[in-house]
């Protein structure tokens, strides 16, 4: 754990007068595994889309390897660095497993097709569905297009990934496998970002969790302090409604 | 029939000019009317409010007025802006009035291609355009790679049907004396003191026209489903 990759300072968001969040302060490091936890509509998706620019600031800054997002003027070089999984998975279904994974490498980044050839399928191997690169999206599960789509992200060589409950769209029996991935690539050492409702699963990945209520951040910890014992009477309320 | 036959053979070369004038003026409409179509409907979304209100203007205008209205108002109303054609006749037939024809055609089609082609982008996830972004594509190259090649599903069927419309609208274009087929039937009529037998030819021409049309769109249609899940 050192230097930050992602500072977010003082942030806040509206929607016209809606005010999602209230000034965040957050620092993820290299390296780190940082899960974000709380109740629906409480900003999580929002803090995210912020780090890679989807959603531009209402207030504050953050600062990519020191950068301001502010002073960024293109956003595509970020979202290179920063690959992000989403909850419905949007693989590009007119493309192949294989396409979907190599085209932003080949076609943003100009990198030699040969060599992202090869990064594809080993990420596919990593992933399991190396027998899966020349079908279609729509004819796999979705837990498999999830698995998928974290290798596409992961085929841009990011510095952090951003996952936005990636499991939450999945059948109950399909969770597991995507969790495997993940729990693989937070053990070779990958930032990253995740918001997730998987409690027990956050408990074993996480170096540290964030719950945020009504776009402000309530805790954070470990993970034996926020989730095993927690001490926030609105954490206890939150985390007994997950079981 | 006989005398059906008999038309057929005496006409032959009339009907034959009015199908190829039908069939110019529709591949111009649905050509033109495909380009400003695609382009409106891009400025339909796009960020500047003026371009914005300006489609919307158009295509709100050009759907709530008669077609055979901007027929009459570009055929009088482009020689009254100081727009003149020169009236150049080939074979018979006399051009200028084939472009104005077209030109009234093309406005009133990029209205409807306008927005065939708006609700087919509008109709793709909007999850396809942040997992493109997030992956450092730019605006146009999402548009290009991601979002139209979805949204030309949705839009080829529709589309079809607009390329119909546009065959069987064509024949609007014979108040203005364009010898289109529609024109022909008439002219016909006149000559051979026959009212009814040109106007059966000429609805059996406009019904192989278009059936053809929609066997090649059913195959298009058929093979994009096939390739594109
Ligand atoms: N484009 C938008 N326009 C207006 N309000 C929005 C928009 N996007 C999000 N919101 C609102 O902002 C708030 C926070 O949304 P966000 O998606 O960040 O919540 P979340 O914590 O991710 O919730 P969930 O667990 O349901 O995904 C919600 O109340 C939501 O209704
Ligand atoms: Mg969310």
């Amino acid at each position: 754990m050192d230097k930050p990759v992602i500072s977010i300072r003082g942030l806040r968001k509206s929607y016209g007068t809606v005010s999602v969040l209230k000034g965040i302060d957050l620092e993820i490091r290299k390296g780190e595994v940082v899960v974000i936890i709380g109740p629906s509509g409480s900003g999580k998706s929002t803090i995210l889309r912020c780090m890679n620019a989807m959603e531009d600031m209402t207030d504050g800054d953050i600062f990519y390897e020191g950068q301001s997002l502010r002073e960024m003027k293109k956003y595509a070089d970020l979202r290179m660095h920063v690959g992000m999984v989403f909850q419905h998975f949007n693989l590009f279904p007119h493309m192949t497993v294989l396409e979907n994974i190599m085209y932003a490498p080949v076609k943003v980044r100009k990198e030699p097709k040969a060599e992202v050839y090869e990064r594809s399928i080993q990420l596919l191997r990593k992933v399991g569905l190396e027998e899966k690169k020349d079908v279609y999206p729509a004819m796999l599960s979705g837990g498999q297009q999830q698995r998928i789509a974290i290798a596409r992200a992961l085929c841009m060589k990011p510095d952090v990934m951003l996952f936005d409950e990636p499991t939450s769209a999945l059948d109950p029996e399909m969770v597991g496998e995507v969790l495997e991935v993940m729990k693989n690539l937070a053990q070779s050492g990958m930032t990253m970002v995740i918001v997730t409702h998987e409690m027990r699963f956050a408990a074993e990945v996480a170096d540290r969790v964030i719950f945020i209520d009504e776009g402000v951040i309530l805790a954070e910890g470990t993970p034996d302090q926020i989730l095993i014992h927690p001490e926030n009477p609105r954490i206890r309320t939150f985390l007994k409604n997950k079981l | 029939m006989s005398s059906l036959i008999q038309v057929l053979a005496k006409y032959r070369s009339l009907l034959l000019n009015g199908t190829e004038i039908t069939l110019i003026i529709s591949v111009i409409t649905i050509v033109f009317g495909m380009i400003f179509g695609s382009l409106m409907a891009l400025m339909k979304m796009c960020r500047i409010p003026p371009l914005r209100w300006f489609a919307d203007v158009y295509v709100a205008f050009i759907r709530g007025t008669p077609v055979l209205v901007q027929i009459f108002l570009i055929f009088y109303g482009l020689p009254i802006m100081g727009i003149h054609i020169p009236a150049i006749v080939v074979g018979g037939n006399d051009i200028s009035r084939i472009v104005s024809g077209s030109i009234a055609l093309v406005i009133n089609s990029t209205a409807y291609i306008c927005e065939i082609v708006r609700a087919g982008i509008q109709s793709i996830d909007r999850g396809q355009r942040e997992a493109a972004q997030a992956l450092g594509m730019s605006d146009t190259r999402v548009l290009w790679a991601i979002i139209l090649p979805q949204a030309m599903r949705n839009i080829i069927p529709a589309l079809g049907n607009e390329f119909i419309t546009v065959i069987k609208t064509s024949s609007q274009v014979s108040v203005i004396g364009i010898a289109e087929l529609m024109y022909t039937a008439n002219t016909i009529r006149g000559i051979s003191f026959k009212p009814i037998e040109p106007l059966v030819i000429v609805a059996l021409i406009y019904f192989l026209i278009t059936f053809v049309v929609s066997l090649i769109l059913s195959a298009v249609e058929r093979r994009m489903r096939r390739s594109v899940r």
